[in-house]
């Protein structure tokens, strides 16, 4: 094995919880400020009508779409990260998991608004739920928007439940430290547990269904997602491979968001000792792979709309290859595929710093490629009569930059209340019980610098 | 396309939102220019709502505001409708359009409006319903009368206005309406028929005569 | 529960979700709202007359009960009124079949415009500063009483008014002319005076014509925008739509030089050089007399070479155009708009007017008639003092009244309208509107709106029958307006020396004249708002062989050195506001131009070659200069137009017009140069050079509706 962890392992993990600095408050206040203002936003829009935005016809889906995409695309990090590596049993994710799985609770919840914010009369949006109701009818079954909400639903659901669980040992831990309110407080939310080997079974075995049945929720919610787009006969809207694209595009971005997340930790709660380099030439090794695959979904979709030479789809093809879109096109395919293939595939430059560089590019780019989805096909439809342009207006900027500032104020506090790397986990690395699961094939320890 | 404003309350969106692209005519008469001077030409064509049998704004419709009577007409609940615009996507014609905002009419222009239509709050979709509340009064009528509709019972706003009567519209499903006949011309086809949408509006081809 | 209940309750559950999603749920859709239980209101259908072109279609309106909310004596409240809600044609009218132009379907927006003015109003601040203060009726009408006493020289008074023809114009015409003042000034911005004059010349009829389209098979326009704005467009709307929908279908050959609507429709588009109609018109007049059995010698001279030289238009076409016109009958020709509007304008319209006689289109079948007007319907004793003249004297008069037309906006600034109203001592305006014109004015007496009054007009074409025009008010006044004819009949009650007029009211001067119509001419007012008579013909006196005009006068001027110009300007009716005079309904401002797609805004129509040549781009600010003056405005690159021509269509560009057209677009008729037909005077508007310079980058001041103008934008991409 290994020298073992620190033994101020479990102090270093729990520092955050009991020692706040003036700089926690202010990076709170900054962001918190951040978000109410897109909080304000979004009233000014809802008080003043929806024309705020730069919706038009033929535009009628824009930023907020695009924020939809993209936000619940970067959920697919942590869930499908943390559940296939567990059931793979890599034992280089512990550190990880509750990072990523974070992420996707968060990220899910922050997309989940957008379908709210980008409803004309948004008072009204639990109509999108099967509830008995006055107008005597259910919500339209055959809508990929009613897809949208039990996929979605679901998956939060399934995600809170994934992010939970391995929670519970740690307030157990953080309860037995502690006392008063805070003792109560986590006594509650540690649901009586005892660490008995009953309890840990339970554990374990909840945490490998769970990892089992995540997966396919996790597929299934950016399959619909995509259909949002691919079930209306838009050009190049309507494409069989967008269920895999996305998905794959979300993955993508996923773990582009969890290195971010993963590096800003390290370096502000100083957990240098926890994550280590192997971890993130991991995850660039993944995001590399993903980035490839990313590569040939748009090449393979590019090249059969240019051979099939369809006349709508032409049209769309050439606006964002070498029309108005193009600047915004090739930026993509420069921050999405051609850096970090490049940054990613040496290891000289698949340092941290490399990973983050490439990461933060593929956000940017899988931003670009969901704006790029929706905004040039719908402004090039089948009647040229009617094309149009769209301009984002302040009220779109506004809330699009306050989410960003969103995700990252929940992260902060999540930081603040939970240990951000699950304890126990490194624990049960560093002392495997076989009767609880299997050994790791290669366990990770902390300490080992290689891959 | 102002017959079908009076009678349908479409709001007058103003100069700065027709810029941005939102002017809402339910009704616009298409033009392209094919081949350049002097030997250019002039495509017209209206383009309406084509009450698809097989319509794609229908089934991605969240709350049914979009849905299919059964008459055969798409029609759009005002109250249904939450706003997703996914209809508007969807329609390959463009003939969707949503209120930006709640409309206003400098009084007393609001006396013009018809009672027979609802006007439209902000966040919803609308779009040509084939004058539904004229289809409706001529139900109503036949039916206190004890009588069926008739060919030319029902005029839609356009079609009445139209001074070259370009515009025929009626029933379909009667064999001997002056519609179903010039539907049956040769010289017809239909708006992006290969799209599979079964628009139900027949577009009569100018016969060439250089 | 038992995990096994639980599944199968799930799954239960999830199934029927399933199943309600397949098959077709909406059958069991309860509609929101229950067919029987909505009672559309009963709507009573009153007859009225359009007034805004001299076209005079007949209208039936749908009146419905509602609240209109109104102060009357300083109490604000909800009066219930019976209410205009649309204006449909009337079917059985035979000047418009049922059917509407655009224009006319706003017209309903006149009635409940925000700006209308409401009660009389007295100037308070210095003129054209459109500070006004509302008096009451009675002290407008003293007011204007002791004006017209003060008068020394009863013959200084002068009316400016539209020269349509009705018996509201002929009782304007009777007070003036009792009251020892000279006959209405008659302004049109668009009037066809060269074709009244053509066709009084060759047929006897001071009558712009009437065209049986339905039974053409070949129609030839030289210019005239019929399907447009020209002449009576929705009775020749009607004419087109069924020599369209017959089986033997008929050919439209349209000759300009800006593809306009009808253009847009025609099946053969020729653009001609600009002022050389008549000599094509006569070149086709040969080809067409060559080929018959008497060869006109007076046309020898128009050969085709000849022609070609001329116009533009290739010989070859000019001889199998001039075949067609041989072969295909009845075939019938028609001039109108620019083709009239250059200083040889009469050479034009008589050519054309030859032309129609070779192809035997006069008073026959699928050509070229007169509406019957009977002697005692003629509108008005005198006719109307031409405006070119007149208006250049209008400074000598010291009291003006101005009927509802807006010459300050509607004639070039080199006739100085505005100077002369300048110095006029008082000016009072009859008009709801308070615009570029009636600002100057120091009394306003608002009229009612049609639907308001008693409303007449008498059309001079667009029916082979006889019609005469006249309906009831639809609905009662909203504000404190009153009826401009009963106005002045009150007034020359009330001058020291009254002017009698034998009616006591306008409606009774139309039941006179309708009397004389016959026993139950009256009746057919309330009924339809008008009668129609299938009236005898009158004979037209038609000159044996065709008057060929001055071979002197084929040739037009322009105003403008060539070189230093280089560009024809073209000031068109727009589709929209026909002359302006509609701009400011909202309707109108928001529709889509036919042609171009521009809503709320003005531009200029330039070639594709002209445009890449001076590096102008669609949107970009262009100033057009004339001798004259400049305007600006963003350009719209267009193949429907010559490359030596520019075109700005007509109707914004009001510096003051309500709250929708104040202050928007630029006005083309104001930098045009005052050249005049040569015969009649009249204003040729088509014939001023410009020139173009870019000024500016696209702003957003041209609002296209469209997207993209062509149907495969990218056809020409290299793959």
């Amino acid at each position: 094995m290994s020298e073992g962890l620190p033994p101020t392992m479990t102090e270093d993990l729990l520092r955050p919880l009991l020692r706040t600095s003036w700089r926690f408050y202010l990076l709170v206040a900054f962001l918190g400020s951040i978000v109410a203002m897109g909080l304000g936003t979004w009233a000014y829009q809802m008080y003043r009508g929806f024309g705020m935005t730069g919706i038009n016809n033929p535009v009628y889906w824009a930023f907020y779409i695009t924020n939809f995409v993209f936000w619940i695309g970067i959920s697919h990090a942590g869930t499908l990260i943390s559940a296939i590596l567990r059931l793979v049993n890599a034992g280089w994710r512990r550190p990880v998991t509750r990072c990523a799985e974070v992420i996707t609770a968060f990220a899910l919840m922050i997309g989940a608004m957008f379908p709210i914010i980008h409803l004309g009369r948004p008072w009204l949006f639990f109509w999108l739920m099967p509830y008995p109701n006055q107008r005597m009818i259910w919500p339209n079954f055959r809508s990929p928007l009613v897809w949208d909400f039990f996929a979605i639903s679901t998956y939060l659901s399934g995600s809170l439940l994934f992010l939970f669980l391995p929670m519970i040992p740690d307030f157990a831990l953080i309860r037995d430290r502690s006392t008063g309110l805070r003792r109560k407080i986590y006594g509650l939310l540690a649901l009586g547990w005892r660490g008995t080997t009953k309890q840990w079974h339970r554990l374990e075995s909840a945490m490998q269904i769970m990892a089992i049945a995540i997966i396919p929720v996790a597929v299934s919610v950016h399959t619909i997602v995509s259909f949002d787009f691919s079930m209306a006969p838009v050009p190049m809207w309507h494409s069989t491979m967008f269920g895999p694209y996305f998905v794959a595009g979300a993955i993508f971005s996923g773990i582009a968001g969890l290195i971010i997340a993963m590096a800003t930790l390290r370096k502000f709660l100083h957990l240098e000792a926890y994550l280590h380099p192997v971890h993130f030439q991991n995850l660039g090794k993944l995001l590399l792979m993903m980035s490839l695959l990313w590569g040939y979904f748009v090449f393979a979709e590019r090249l059969t709309t240019w051979y099939g030479n369809d006349v709508a789809e032409m049209n769309v093809f050439y606006v964002t290859q070498r029309g108005s879109f193009a600047p915004l096109y090739w930026t993509m395919v420069v921050v999405n595929f051609v850096i970090p293939v490049i940054v990613l595939s040496l290891k000289k430059t698949r340092t941290i710093a490399g990973c983050v560089i490439a990461s933060c590019g593929v956000c940017v780019g899988m931003w670009l490629e969901r704006f790029l989805i929706v905004v040039p096909s719908l402004s090039h439809k089948f009647l040229p009569y009617s094309w149009g342009h769209y301009r984002p207006r302040p009220v779109e900027l506004l809330i699009t930059v306050s989410t960003f500032a969103a995700m990252a104020l929940l992260y902060v506090l999540f930081a603040k209340f939970v240990p951000i790397i699950a304890i126990w986990e490194l624990k049960a690395g560093e002392h495997p019980s076989p009767a609880l699961s299997p050994v790791a094939a290669h366990e990770h320890a902390l300490g080992e610098t290689h891959a | 396309m102002t017959a079908c404003h009076a009678e349908n309350n479409i709001p007058t969106v103003g100069p700065a939102q027709a810029a941005r692209g939102r002017a809402m005519h339910w009704l616009r008469v298409e033009r392209y220019w094919e081949g350049e001077f002097p030997d250019v030409r002039l495509k017209f064509r209206p383009v309406m709502c084509q009450q698809c049998d097989a319509a794609p704004c229908e089934p991605v419709c969240p709350t049914y505001a979009s849905h299919h009577t059964a008459e055969g007409l798409n029609a759009q609940v005002y109250n249904r409708c939450i706003g997703t615009r996914y209809c508007a996507n969807a329609c390959p014609y463009n003939v969707r359009f949503f209120d930006f905002f709640n409309p206003a009419w400098p009084k007393p222009l609001d006396m013009q409006l018809n009672p027979d239509v609802s006007v439209r709050e902000v966040g919803v979709m609308e779009k040509c319903t084939f004058c539904v509340q004229r289809i409706s009064a001529a139900q109503i009528d036949a039916k206190a009368e004890k009588r069926e509709l008739k060919d030319g019972d029902v005029k839609t706003a356009c079609a009445q206005a139209c001074p070259a009567k370009a515009l025929v519209f009626g029933d379909l499903n009667d064999p001997e309406s002056e519609v179903a006949r010039l539907s049956r011309s040769p010289r017809g086809s239909k708006l992006l028929e290969d799209l599979g949408t079964l628009p139900k509006v027949t577009y009569l081809a100018r016969q060439g005569d250089a | 529960m038992e995990r096994r209940d639980f599944i199968k309750l799930t799954a239960v559950t999830g199934t029927t979700a399933a199943l309600t999603a397949c098959g077709n749920p909406e059958h069991q859709l309860i509609r929101f709202v229950p067919d029987d239980d909505i009672v559309p209101g009963i709507a009573e259908w009153k007859p009225s007359v359009c007034p805004l072109c001299r076209a005079g279609c007949g209208l039936t309106v749908r009146v419905l009960d509602a609240d209109f909310e109104t102060t009357r004596k300083g109490q604000a409240g909800v009066v219930a009124v019976k209410a205009a809600k649309k204006l449909e044609g009337q079917p059985a009218h035979p000047v418009n079949h049922g059917g509407l132009c655009v224009r006319g379907q706003a017209a309903i927006q006149l009635t409940y415009h925000p700006d209308r003015i409401t009660t009389p109003l007295k100037r308070t601040g210095p003129r054209g500063s459109g500070e006004f203060a509302p008096i009451a009726w009675d002290a407008a009408i003293a007011e204007l009483v002791s004006q017209l006493d003060r008068l020394t020289d009863r013959a200084s008074l002068a009316c400016i008014a539209r020269p349509r023809r009705s018996r509201r114009l002929e009782l304007v015409a009777e007070f003036l002319s009792r009251f020892g003042a000279p006959a209405p000034i008659g302004f049109e911005t668009f009037d066809d005076e060269v074709l009244r004059r053509a066709n009084s010349t060759m047929f006897g009829r001071d009558q712009l014509p009437t065209f049986d389209l339905a039974r053409a098979e070949l129609v030839v326009s030289f210019g005239a925008d019929f399907l447009g704005t020209w002449n009576s467009p929705v009775s020749q709307n009607a004419g087109f739509g069924e020599m369209r929908g017959r089986r033997s279908r008929g050919k439209l050959v349209q000759i300009e030089s800006r593809m306009s609507l009808s253009g847009g429709s025609a099946d053969e588009w020729i653009p001609v050089n600009p002022g050389t109609e008549g000599v094509l018109a006569l070149g086709l007049a040969h080809v067409v007399s060559s080929k018959s059995a008497k060869p006109a010698a007076a046309l020898a001279e128009y050969t085709p070479a000849a022609v070609e030289k001329i116009t533009g238009v290739r010989a070859a076409r000019i001889e199998r155009l001039g075949g067609e016109l041989a072969e295909r009958r009845p075939a019938v020709a028609m001039i109108g708009g620019p083709a009239l509007a250059h200083t040889n304008g009469l050479f034009h319209a008589l050519a054309v007017n030859t032309l129609n006689v070779a192809l035997g289109a006069v008073q026959q079948p699928g050509g070229l008639f007169f509406t019957p007007e009977l002697p005692s319907l003629r509108a008005g004793s005198g006719a109307l003092t031409r405006p070119s003249a007149a208006l250049k004297n209008l400074s000598a008069q010291a009291l003006v009244l101005v009927d509802d037309v807006n010459p300050v906006f509607g004639s070039p600034r080199a006739w100085h309208v505005a100077e002369a109203l300048a110095k006029i001592p008082f000016i009072v305006s009859f008009g709801s509107f308070i615009d570029d014109t009636s600002v100057n004015a120091d009394l306003l007496l608002p009229d009612h709106s049609f639907l308001e009054s008693w409303t007449d007009s008498l059309p001079e074409s667009g029916s082979l029958e006889l019609v005469a025009n006249a309906a009831p008010p639809v609905m009662r006044p909203l504000h404190d307006t009153r009826s401009t004819p009963d106005v002045l009949i009150e007034v020359g009650g009330k001058l020291k020396t009254p002017v009698a007029l034998p009616w006591k009211t306008y409606d009774e001067m139309l039941k006179a004249s309708f009397d004389k119509l016959g026993a139950n001419a009256w009746d057919g007012v309330e009924k339809q708002g008008g009668f129609w008579s299938a009236a005898p013909e009158s004979r037209i006196t038609l000159h044996e062989s065709p008057r060929i005009p001055n071979p002197e006068s084929q040739i037009p001027n322009f105003d403008g050195d060539a070189s230093a110009y280089p560009l024809h300007f073209l000031p068109y009716a727009s589709q929209a506001f026909n002359d302006g005079s509609v701009a400011h309904l909202p309707w109108l401002q928001e529709l889509p131009d036919p042609l171009t797609s521009a809503m709320w805004c003005s531009w200029v129509e330039i070639n594709p070659q002209t445009a890449a040549a001076k590096k102008i781009a669609e949107g970009d600010i262009v100033e057009i200069s004339s001798t004259q003056g400049s305007i600006r405005l963003p350009a719209f690159v267009s193949p429907g137009i010559a490359p030596n021509i520019v075109a700005v269509p007509v109707g914004q560009g009001h510096g003051v017009f309500t709250q929708f057209a104040s202050g928007r677009g630029a006005n083309p008729i104001a930098i045009l140069a005052p050249m005049a037909e040569a015969e009649t005077g009249a204003l040729a508007w088509a014939a001023t050079r410009v020139k173009i310079e870019r000024v500016g980058d696209a702003n957003r001041s041209l609002i296209l509706f469209a997207g993209e103008m062509r149907e495969n934008p990218h056809e020409n991409e290299t793959r």
